[in-house]
Formats: structure tokens, sequence, C-alpha cells
């Protein structure tokens, strides 16, 4: 695949931020309009104490993404309420046109205590195309099941021959890998399908994308587009610690093709985009998302610590 | 209205010796009928943590079947272990239901997993006895029965039951999480599931009991019997805030339903109520009714939502 990057296309420090956000602008994901892109994005609120929640906002950009033509007043939608799955944060959402309607899949979190976090994934419609969004209800769509046992997030879906595919990602466990370490968590992609979008057959921890990395290897953030005859699918991956910091075990672009929608085949080798020796995406490069509009395509990511400084774009050659 | 005859406190916790884990508590009992003893699973706390947190373990009693007074035997260790890190069953397995399957025993538990804004979380997990139900083996380490968009919250009290080569689950789902002068408390209503194979579950997406107390009830232990005329749910309910006392705590409900569909709630009819004194005197709760040698009985807790164990009762007449 021939990308040509575009470079960083949103700083969220040169933008005001809704609902007293500051910084960060993380899994940018898209929908062309008759007249501008829009796209979604996770940034954060930052807590008295000191932590963070994720809202969701977005950024409507001219077809070229030269411009960004207005930000989001206010947050696409409120946080959970209390002791819900998404109580803490959302982040991130990914938008569905289907059947006329404008739906996303929301990834929730909420803390805990013996770890950092549980998720689920949420469903909402908008009704102002996209500003603002409702949830389908207080509980999640998708979340830990007999065999995922935690950390179900990152739904990203697709309707194929009448059915909903659902591409996400499901925890395998968490586990100390150093004596005074914290617990880090490792995950992987699986799929779901459905024939309402609502309610969900999930194939139940079959890992569909081979490691690259080995069993330590986390997998996040699946974005499928078919071009041409062939399903081509985008994701991000890392070590399962020591990734923050060390730019050797951060997220790197992971690509996977299929032709059925059954059997993925990674070759990332093939996606053709990687660090850059410097600047805004020379230490990592995550949360990608795959998309087309005007019947080009797209590839929108964040770059260095998980997005704090934006996200830039690729564009397929 | 039934008429149950008090037969008194059949098990007491705090007379077990030897068992740190088993201090305190005996709660939610349900039976598994053996050959010479009915088999009476509860679940129980080992004392608090540092923390001042509890972990609940299950076990069992084994009562003798000619005299229900007289224990048998108590399990040496907990039926169940604990999940691992991070997941849903981590801080506590309770409480269990067992129903026989062929050569094995199935159980539904409910997971316990401590949270950072409400006190905990639970979700519904399956297990297998392959050694007549003194231990059991998780199906996987996730829930077989967890949150959905209507039921986002605290799936617990898991009943299982099979008839006609059905199997269903009564449990209750958190409705909401309510603010009592700054502590939260969820509100939890009674659900329903069906299943072919114990495994992939169909919620029903409804309540099935009016609440009696207004919109902050909460209703646990949906005990359903199989009568000849249909079936008979004992449960228990109580004030949303403000209920760890007599005026509030937990009471005896009854409904009654012909086809598992629509129930008809009618407390007046449950028949068992708190007593003058002694330790049941506060409240009466998590109700289970079975049948015995042509009796139908009914295991219940008592003050303090079954520190001091449970007590039994003997119908007077039959449930039809």
């Amino acid at each position: 695949m021939n990308w040509k990057k575009l470079g960083r296309i949103f700083d969220p420090a040169r933008h005001a931020l809704p609902g007293g956000c500051t910084g960060f602008a993380q899994s940018p994901q898209a929908l062309a309009f008759d007249d501008f892109v829009r796209v979604w994005f996770s940034t954060r609120e930052r807590e008295p104490g000191g932590m963070y929640v994720s809202h969701v906002a977005w950024a409507d950009f001219d077809k070229d993404f030269g411009r960004v033509l207005r930000v989001a007043p206010r947050t696409a939608l409120p946080r959970g309420a209390l002791g819900c799955f998404d109580e803490h944060g959302i982040f991130p959402l990914s938008p569905l046109r289907h059947d006329g309607r404008l739906l996303a899949y929301t990834t929730g979190w909420s803390r805990r205590i013996a770890v950092s976090v549980e998720t689920g994934i949420g469903l909402v419609e908008s009704h102002d195309g996209g500003a603002t969004f409702e949830r389908f209800g207080d509980g999640p769509v998708l979340s830990a099941s007999l065999h995922e046992p935690c950390l179900v997030g990152d739904g990203f879906v697709r309707v194929h021959e009448g059915v909903f595919h659902m591409w996400y990602i499901f925890g395998t466990g968490w586990r100390r890998h150093a004596p005074d370490a914290a617990p880090d968590r490792t995950y992987k992609i699986g799929h779901a399908t459905s024939t309402d979008g609502v309610a969900w057959e999930k194939e139940e921890a079959r890992q569909i994308v081979a490691d690259r990395l080995g069993p330590d290897e986390s997998q996040a953030l699946p974005s499928v587009l078919r071009i041409g005859s062939r399903w081509h699918m985008v994701f991000c991956y890392r070590q399962s610690f020591d990734f923050r910091g060390n730019r050797e075990r951060g997220y790197r672009l992971g690509h996977a093709w299929s032709d059925d929608l059954a059997h993925w085949v990674r070759d990332d080798e093939a996606l053709g985009l990687d660090v850059s020796a410097d600047g805004w995406d020379s230490e990592m490069q995550c949360y990608p998302h795959l998309f087309e509009w005007d019947g080009r395509v797209g590839l929108l990511y964040n770059g260095n610590a998980f997005g704090r400084d934006g996200f830039g774009l690729a564009v397929l050659a | 209205m039934y008429r149950w005859e008090k037969l008194g406190r059949v098990f007491d916790p705090q007379d077990v010796a030897g068992r740190s884990w088993l201090k305190e508590f005996a709660q939610a009992p349900a039976t598994l009928v053996l050959g010479d003893r009915v088999r009476v699973y509860f679940s129980c706390r080992p004392p608090a943590g540092a923390d001042g947190q509890y972990v609940s373990r299950s076990a069992w009693v084994d009562l003798d079947r000619r005299n229900l007074a007289r224990i048998l035997d108590v399990a040496e260790q907990p039926i169940l272990p604990l999940g691992d890190t991070g997941t849903f069953d981590e801080f506590g397995t309770y409480p269990v239901s067992v129903m026989p399957d062929g050569d094995r025993l199935v159980a539904c538990y409910a997971g316990w997993t401590r949270c950072a804004s409400v006190p905990f979380n639970t979700a519904i997990g399956l297990a297998y006895s392959d050694d007549g139900g003194r231990t059991f083996a998780k199906a996987g380490p996730g829930p077989v029965l967890g949150y959905s968009p209507d039921e986002p919250f605290v799936l617990s009290g898991p009943k299982l039951r099979r008839w006609d080569g059905v199997w269903h689950l009564f449990y209750i789902a958190g409705r909401r999480w309510i603010l009592d002068q700054g502590r939260p408390e969820p509100v939890y209503r009674i659900r329903h599931a069906t299943s072919g194979d114990g495994v992939r579950w169909n919620k029903s997406g409804r309540d099935l009991i009016r609440a009696r107390l207004g919109d902050d009830e909460a209703q646990a232990s949906p005990d359903v019997f199989r009568g000849r005329r249909g079936f008979h749910m004992f449960l228990c309910y109580r004030h949303g805030t403000d209920y760890r006392n007599q005026a509030r705590g937990y009471r005896i409900g009854y409904a009654f339903s012909a086809d598992l569909v629509h129930w008809e709630r009618d407390d007046a009819r449950a028949g068992l109520d708190v007593s003058a004194e002694g330790w049941d005197s506060e409240m009466v709760s998590y109700p289970h009714v079975f049948e015995l040698d042509g009796s139908v009985y009914m295991l219940y807790l008592g003050n303090q939502v079954g520190r001091w164990g449970f007590g039994l009762a003997r119908l007077d007449g039959t449930l039809d």
C-alpha cells in the first residue's frame, strides 16, 4: 500500500475544546458529509484528584483536510451514570451510517480497585447529524463473557450483505510483569456478528489476527475497509508492559487482510507506514482508523504519547 | 396465606471450628437432596480485611435427611476458587444455585469485583461439579450472564432451575445506584432468562415482579418452586435506603405464575414474617423452598442478612 503522509492535521492545543478538556485528541474516527468530513475523537478532562475522564468531541474538516472548519461546542454525550460501564470515560466513539440512521459504538471505561479499569462496548444514536448522541441503554451491548473475562472494547462495525460485523478487542488477563509493578493488561482482536446491531454473537475468545510479538502482544483499535475485492484491517499493537516510555516497545501500526471476513492474514509490511524519523509520530503510532471519502481512502492515526498532541492523516495514493 | 411452622435456626456459622474462611455469615441457602442427606449450599466470609472489606466464599453443610436439625458434615474448603486479577469474581463467589444434569452438577453463582465509585459490581458465572457437589470447576474465567443495555450492573442472586428440558435462571439486575447520605446503594429487580444448554442464555428483558415499596424497592432471592397448578416464587424485598433496620429491612414476599411469563404478586400469602424476638426478629430474607419426603420446607435468613446463620420452616399443607 502506498500511503502519502499529510502529517498532523489536528493539534488539540490550538483549539478550544468542550467539557473542560485540555489536550489529547485520541482515536480519530471519520464520516464524510456533503461539504465536510467530521472526525470524532476522545479528549480529556482532568478531575480535581488528578485522574482523567475521556470525553468525545469532534472537529469538522474541509474535504482536503487542509482546514478545521469548526470544533464541537459541547461533548457528544454525557458521561455514564453512577456505577455504569462508561462512568469514567468514553474512548473511543466509532460512527456507523446504516439504513438512514447515524449510530455509534462507544467504549466505556469504569475504574476498578484491584486493576485500573474495566471496559465495555455501548451503542448510541444521533438525531442531529452527529453533534450529540443518545444512549441505547445504561448498559453495554458487548462486555466480558465466559471466555473473554475482561476489557471488551474498541468496537468497529460494518454491515456486509445484511450482517453486522464487529471487530473489537477482548482482554486475556491482567498480569504483574515485575514484582513491584501494577498489573498490566493484554488484549487481542476478536469478531462478533449480529442481525440488528444490538444483540451480538461473539466467536468467544477466537483471536482473529496472529501475534507478531508473541503472547504478550496487545492489539487494539481494529478498523476494516474493503479496497477493491479485498478486506483490509489496520490496528495497532505493542508489548504488554514497559510500552509507555520505551520507543522500542510502544505502539506500531499493524495490518491484516482477508478475502472472506473469516480468515485474516497478518502482513504488517504491506501497510508500508512506519514511525517518522522525527516529529509528532516518531516514537509511536496508534489508534488507526481506515475510512473512505469521495472515492479516496484515508488513514487517521495518533502519534507520540497516545495522541496527547493530536492526530494525523495519510492518504492512499 | 401459607402457614409455616418455624423450626428454628439450623445452622450458625459461628459454631463451625477450624475453617478460617468460614467465620461469619451463612447467606443465600440453596439445597441439593442427596441419598441420606440434604446438602445446603451457602455463602460465608472470612473476617474483614485490613481495608474493612469482605470477600465472600461459598460452601455447604450436610443436614441429616431424617432430622434436618442434625449436621452431618461441613465443607472442608470453599467450593469455588476466587477469580484471577481483574476478573469478575476476584473478590467473591456468592450466592450459588446448584442443579443436577445427568452425572454432573451445574452451578450458577454471582462473582464480585470491586469498583472505585460504587463498592462493587457482580455478574453471573457458571461452574460444574464432577464429585457429587463437593467442589466445582469454573466453565470459564468470565461470566456466563453479563451486562446488557437494560441490565447495566449488579447481576446477582441466581436461582437455577430445569423444567421440561429447558434451563431457567431467575436472578436480579441492578436498575440504578442511589446515594443515601453519600453512600451508594443499589436498586435491583427480579429478571429471568432461559437456555437450552445452560451456557447460552436468552434474557426475557423485563421485570417479573412489580414493585410494592415504590421506585426504590430492591428485590432479591427469586426462588421458584413448581407446583401442580403453577409456579410459586418466594422472594425478599426491602426499601432502597436506610434499610439496615427492622422497619425498612428485608421481608419475604410471594408471587404466582401459571406460565412463567405473567406473575401475580401477593405478599400477604407468603406467610413467613419476623419473630417477636430472637435471631429473626429484625428481618427475614433470602428464602429457599424445597420439597423433601412429602413436606415442603423453607430455609431463610434472619437478622443482619444471615450473620447468625439460617433457619428452617415447614409448610402446613402443600404448594400446588
